[in-house]
């Protein structure tokens, strides 16, 4: 458990199976909880236990983001994160979009570059957002993210195409901002 | 648009195995698309069977495994199309021009559109993807003078021989599919009557020779 000044950051149990399940809403779609084949699959709460029940899934670890009265704010995690292909995709969700602009979110960016470029010695991590998740991208893009591209209408959902941006941080960036 | 002409699409049968393990046993197939060198034959031919067993007449398969074949040529390549998305119509396409005497010329640009065409005119899919290593020049470049955009440029992404390239996404949409067929139309319709022809470089008849090696899509 990591205690930082504006929250506290754990390793996600079966109990967050609800508040994570907060987060599949289908009128917001996340490219974080899309498949592979980019569809957005609502689980059940015993599918969310379950994965959540497997600390090593194939998903990654899942950690639960909490303010300092023990509510939680969101998820985060670094998935596929293996030393062969040294690079992960770095995964932050936060049930309000006003959450990626506070001083938790950049609490939870600390916790999880540390990961990555201190403890894993990745070589980048990657994220995606979809064309309507402008608050997380904000978020990505001020802690040094930078675009490598636009793949257009990967997804439709509710009448409408979403397109899926990527994009990454290398741990040179990381480093040259003071990050390590 | 006919798929069986001079080039056409057909699943495997039993009587390819042979000329696929072969393929795959190519330098060039783990080099552009992915496997390992230090399989045995007996493990790649078991991948084989496994994939060709996974059928396209299936009513909603997520994955679609094909052959690209040729009255003039024969056998020509395999086709595979991964993370087959009903509901968003789209996939990622791997292509391998398994016949290296086959690339650079007018034949593999055929191949491709014809496996391209089958997503759209069959399949009623919506996009196509590719994931192309950035040293696999002449497959990128086939893709873009097939009307894909290049979306993606995902820096040190992938590692080969000790070295970190890049690797391009691209995207093709059926509109610009569509619009490209409507400008190439009678050099598509030229191309297919001289492939049809037994003999000859068909290349130098039409003055087109890029070609594909593979296509690949992430691991």
């Amino acid at each position: 458990m990591i205690t930082g000044e504006y929250g506290v950051i754990r390793t996600a149990e079966q109990d967050d199976a609800v508040a994570l399940k907060r987060l599949y809403d289908p009128s917001q779609p996340r490219s974080a909880l899309l498949d592979r084949k980019r569809e957005l699959l609502v689980p059940t709460l015993d599918e969310l236990r379950e994965l959540l029940n497997h600390k090593e899934s194939k998903r990654g670890v899942f950690y639960t983001v909490e303010d300092r009265c023990g509510e939680v704010h969101g998820f985060c995690l670094l998935r596929g994160a293996q030393p062969e292909v040294s690079y992960a995709e770095f995964v932050v969700m936060f049930f309000e979009d006003a959450d990626y602009a506070t001083p938790l979110a950049d609490e939870t960016f600390g916790f999880l570059a540390q990961r990555a470029f201190v403890q894993l010695k990745l070589n980048k991590v990657v994220a995606q957002c979809l064309d309507g998740e402008a608050a997380y991208r904000d978020f990505l893009v001020c802690h040094g993210f930078e675009s490598e591209g636009v793949q257009r209408d990967v997804l439709f959902n509710q009448g409408r195409w979403y397109s899926l941006e990527s994009l990454q941080l290398s741990a040179v960036s990381y480093q040259g901002s003071g990050g390590a | 648009m006919p798929i069986k002409t001079a080039i056409f699409i057909r699943r495997a049968e039993r009587d390819d195995l042979d000329t696929v393990v072969a393929w795959m046993e190519q330098s060039d197939f783990t080099q552009f698309l992915y496997g390992d060198t230090a399989r045995s034959p007996k493990q790649i031919r078991e991948q084989i069977v496994s994939m060709l067993g996974r059928s396209a007449g299936h009513p909603l398969p997520g994955g679609i495994y094909l052959l690209i074949d040729s009255e003039a040529y024969g056998l020509i390549g395999m086709l595979s199309l991964q993370n087959l998305s009903w509901r968003n119509r789209s996939c990622n396409i791997d292509l391998y021009i398994g016949n290296r005497d086959l690339r650079n010329r007018l034949v593999a640009s055929l191949a491709a559109f014809r496996a391209i065409a089958y997503c759209f005119d069959e399949l009623n899919l919506h996009r196509v993807g590719a994931y192309i290593y950035a040293f696999n020049a002449p497959s990128w470049r086939l893709f873009e003078k097939l009307g894909a955009v290049r979306e993606l440029t995902l820096r040190d992404h992938v590692a080969r021989d000790g070295k970190l390239h890049d690797l391009y996404g691209y995207g093709l949409l059926r509109s610009e599919f569509e619009a490209f067929c409507k400008k190439h139309a009678q050099l598509i319709e030229r191309s297919e009557i001289t492939m049809a022809r037994p003999e000859g470089s068909v290349a130098e008849a039409t003055g087109t020779t890029e070609a594909a090696g593979a296509t690949e899509a992430p691991q």
